[in-house]
C-alpha cells in the first residue's frame, strides 16, 4: 500500500496477512491432521488397511457414496424444469420463483433440518396427511433411515443445481432451438439432441458440486439418518470425538480429502475442455 | 421452440406445475416452521390446536439462548470485519499484482471453500486442543474468518476487476498520495463488492454449525451449537422460535441488501 514509486507497482505484498492466516490454521492443522493417520497408533499404513478391510466402514464408503448419487439425480431432476421455467419466462415470475430459491439457500441449515425432522417424523404432518387421504394404513418410516436423509439432503442442494442450470440455458439462443424446429426435429428430438448437449456445462457444474457437498456432508445426515446408514463425515467426527482414535480419524478424513479434491480437478479440467471445444467452434 | 414460452404448447403448463411443486417444496419447511413456532402444542401437533406466543416468551427468559445469540453475533461481526479487511488486502495482490504463480496463489485462497467442512473442523479441533484455542472467542472467529475468506475475495476481486485502475493513477498524477487514491478513489468505486463480501462473511460465521460444535465448550456456544445441542435432547417448539427468528433475521439482511445496492448503484 505504501509504494512511494506510485501505485503502478503490487506485489505480493498485500496478500501476506491471508496467506500468513491460512498458512498457520489451515495448511498446518490438516497436514497434522492427515499425518497422524500414518503414524498413530504407529508409523505405518495399518489405518488405511484398517478402514478398507473392515466391513463396516466398507458400508460407510458405499453409504457415502450412494446418498450422493441418489441426492445429485434427484436434484437435477427436480431442478431443471424450474431453471428453465425461469429462463422462458423472465419478469415478475421468474423472479418471485428466484426469491424462493434464495431464501431457502440462505435459511439456516439447522432451521431447514429442523423442519423435515419433525415433518417426516411418525407422527408428523406427512405421514398423517396421507393416512387421512387413505393412502397408507401404518405410517412410512421417512426419517432415522435413507429416505431421511435424501429427502433432506435434495431440498438443501436444489438452490446449487437450480444457479448453475439457469445461468447456463440463460446464454442458449432460442433461435438454436427453432432451427432445430424447422429442421424437423419433433419436440423430444430437440430436447434431447439439442438442448440438453447445450445444458451440459451446466449440468456437469451443478452435478458435480451437488456429488462433491453431498460426500463430505455432516449435518443433515447426522440429524435425519439413522444409524445402519452413516456417512464418512459422520463416521470422522465419531471415530475423533467418541472414540478418540486420531489416526483412523485422520485416514478417513484423508479419503474424503482426496475424493473431493479429485472431483474438484475433473471438473475443472471438463469445463476447460469444453471452452476450449467452443471457442474452437466459434 | 422449446425456449419460447409461447411456442411450448400443452408442455408450458407441464412446466408451470413442475416449478410449482418445487418451489413449495422449498417454501414448505420454512413457513411450516413459522406455524409451528405459533402453536401450542408441546409435542408439535400440526395443525395447533391454538396458537401462542409462549415458545417466543421461554426463549428470551432462557439467559442460555440469549448468551449464544451474543456470542455468535460477536463472533459473526468479528469475522466480518477480519474477512473483508484481509480479502481486501488479498485481492488487490491478486488482481493488481504481477509476480509469478498468482493463479496458485488465487486457487489456495479458495481451497477453504472446496475442503469438506468435517475435514477443517477436525483439523482445527485438533490444532487448538494443542494451542488452548477451543471453547474461546479468539479461536471462533479466526476459524470462521478462513471459511468466510474465499467468499469475501471472491466478491471483492471481481469488483476490483471491473473496475478501471487509471482512474486511480490519474488522481495520483494529478497529486493524491497513492494510498489517498486507493482509500478516496478505489474504495468508494469498488464498494458493492465490498459490501457484498460483509454480508456474506457475518451469514457464513452466523450460521456455521460445524466447526463451532468441535469447537465450542459448555461456557462460550454459539446460536447453531445451542439449537443443536437441544435438538439432539428433543425437538420443543422452542428451537422453531428460534429457527423463526433466524429466518427472519436472515429475510431482513437479504432486504438490507437489496436495499443498499439499490442506493449505492445510483
Amino acid at each position: 500500500m505504501t509504494n512511494p514509486a506510485g501505485a503502478a507497482r503490487t506485489g505480493l505484498g498485500p496478500a501476506v496477512p491471508a496467506f500468513a492466516l491460512l498458512l498457520l490454521f489451515f495448511v498446518v492443522p490438516v497436514v497434522m491432521l492427515l499425518l497422524r493417520s500414518v503414524t498413530e497408533p504407529e508409523f505405518g499404513l495399518q489405518n488405511y488397511a484398517a478402514l478398507f478391510g473392515s466391513g463396516t466402514y466398507a458400508r460407510v464408503l458405499f453409504n457415502t457414496f450412494l446418498v450422493a448419487a441418489l441426492v445429485t439425480v434427484f436434484t437435477l431432476v427436480l431442478a431443471f424444469p424450474v431453471a428453465w421455467f425461469m429462463t422462458v419466462l423472465p419478469g415478475r415470475w421468474a423472479t418471485i420463483v428466484f426469491a424462493i430459491v434464495l431464501l431457502s439457500m440462505w435459511t439456516n441449515l439447522l432451521a431447514r433440518t429442523y423442519a423435515w425432522l419433525v415433518l417426516l417424523q411418525r407422527t408428523g404432518v406427512i405421514n398423517k396427511t396421507l393416512i387421512s387421504l387413505g393412502v397408507i394404513d401404518q405410517p412410512l418410516p421417512l426419517v432415522n433411515n435413507l429416505t431421511g436423509v435424501t429427502i433432506g439432503m435434495v431440498y438443501i442442494m436444489l438452490p446449487f443445481m437450480i444457479l448453475p442450470l439457469h445461468a447456463t440455458l440463460r446464454t442458449i439462443d432460442p433461435a438454436i432451438l427453432r432451427a432445430a424446429a424447422l429442421c424437423g426435429a419433433n419436440r423430444w428430438q430437440a430436447f434431447r439432441r439439442v438442448l440438453v448437449p447445450l445444458v451440459m456445462p451446466g449440468i456437469m457444474a451443478g452435478g458435480l458440486m451437488v456429488f462433491v457437498m453431498s460426500l463430505g456432508y455432516f449435518v443433515t445426515p447426522a440429524l435425519l439418518g439413522g444409524t445402519s446408514n452413516m456417512m464418512l463425515a459422520q463416521l470422522i467426527a465419531q471415530l475423533v470425538q467418541s472414540l478418540l482414535n486420531w489416526g483412523l480419524g485422520g485416514a478417513a478424513a484423508f479419503v474424503l480429502l482426496v475424493v473431493t479434491l479429485a472431483i474438484y480437478a475433473l471438473q475443472i479440467r471438463l469445463l476447460d475442455t469444453r471452452r476450449l471445444a467452443t471457442q474452437g467452434a466459434v | 421452440m422449446l425456449l419460447d414460452f409461447d411456442r411450448l404448447g400443452g408442455f408450458r403448463w407441464v412446466l408451470v406445475g413442475l416449478t410449482a411443486l418445487v418451489a413449495l417444496f422449498l417454501l414448505l419447511p420454512i413457513v411450516f416452521i413459522a406455524a409451528l413456532s405459533f402453536g401450542s402444542s408441546q409435542w408439535l401437533v400440526f395443525p395447533p390446536p391454538s396458537w401462542t406466543t409462549r415458545w417466543y416468551g421461554e426463549l428470551l427468559a432462557d439467559p442460555r439462548w440469549l448468551a449464544a445469540a451474543w456470542t455468535s453475533a460477536k463472533v459473526a461481526f468479528a469475522t466480518m470485519i477480519l474477512a473483508v479487511l484481509l480479502g481486501l488486502l488479498c485481492s488487490f495482490a491478486l488482481v493488481r499484482g504481477r509476480f509469478r504463480g498468482r493463479e496458485v496463489l488465487r486457487a489456495f485462497f479458495l481451497t477453504p471453500m472446496v475442503l469438506p467442512v468435517i475435514v477443517f473442523a477436525v483439523a482445527i479441533y485438533a490444532f487448538f486442543l494443542r494451542v488452548g484455542l477451543n471453547g474461546t472467542f479468539v479461536g471462533f472467529v479466526i476459524a470462521h474468518t478462513i471459511l468466510a475468506l474465499p467468499f469475501a475475495v471472491i466478491s471483492i476481486s471481481n469488483a476490483l476487476e471491473g473496475f478501471d485502475k487509471s482512474i486511480e493513477d490519474a488522481a495520483i498524477l494529478c497529486g493524491a498520495h497513492p494510498l489517498e487514491a486507493k482509500l478516496r478513489i478505489t474504495l468508494p468505486a469498488i464498494r458493492l463488492g465490498i459490501f457484498a463480501a460483509a454480508i456474506f462473511s457475518f451469514l457464513i460465521s452466523w450460521d456455521e454449525v460445524v466447526v463451532a460444535i468441535f469447537m465450542a465448550s459448555p461456557t462460550l456456544q454459539t446460536l447453531p451449537v445451542r439449537i443443536w445441542g437441544t435438538l439432539r435432547q428433543d425437538l420443543t417448539p422452542v428451537i422453531a422460535a428460534a429457527s423463526t427468528l433466524l429466518v427472519a433475521f436472515t429475510i431482513a439482511l437479504m432486504l438490507l441488501a437489496a436495499l443498499t445496492r439499490r442506493i449505492f448503484a445510483r
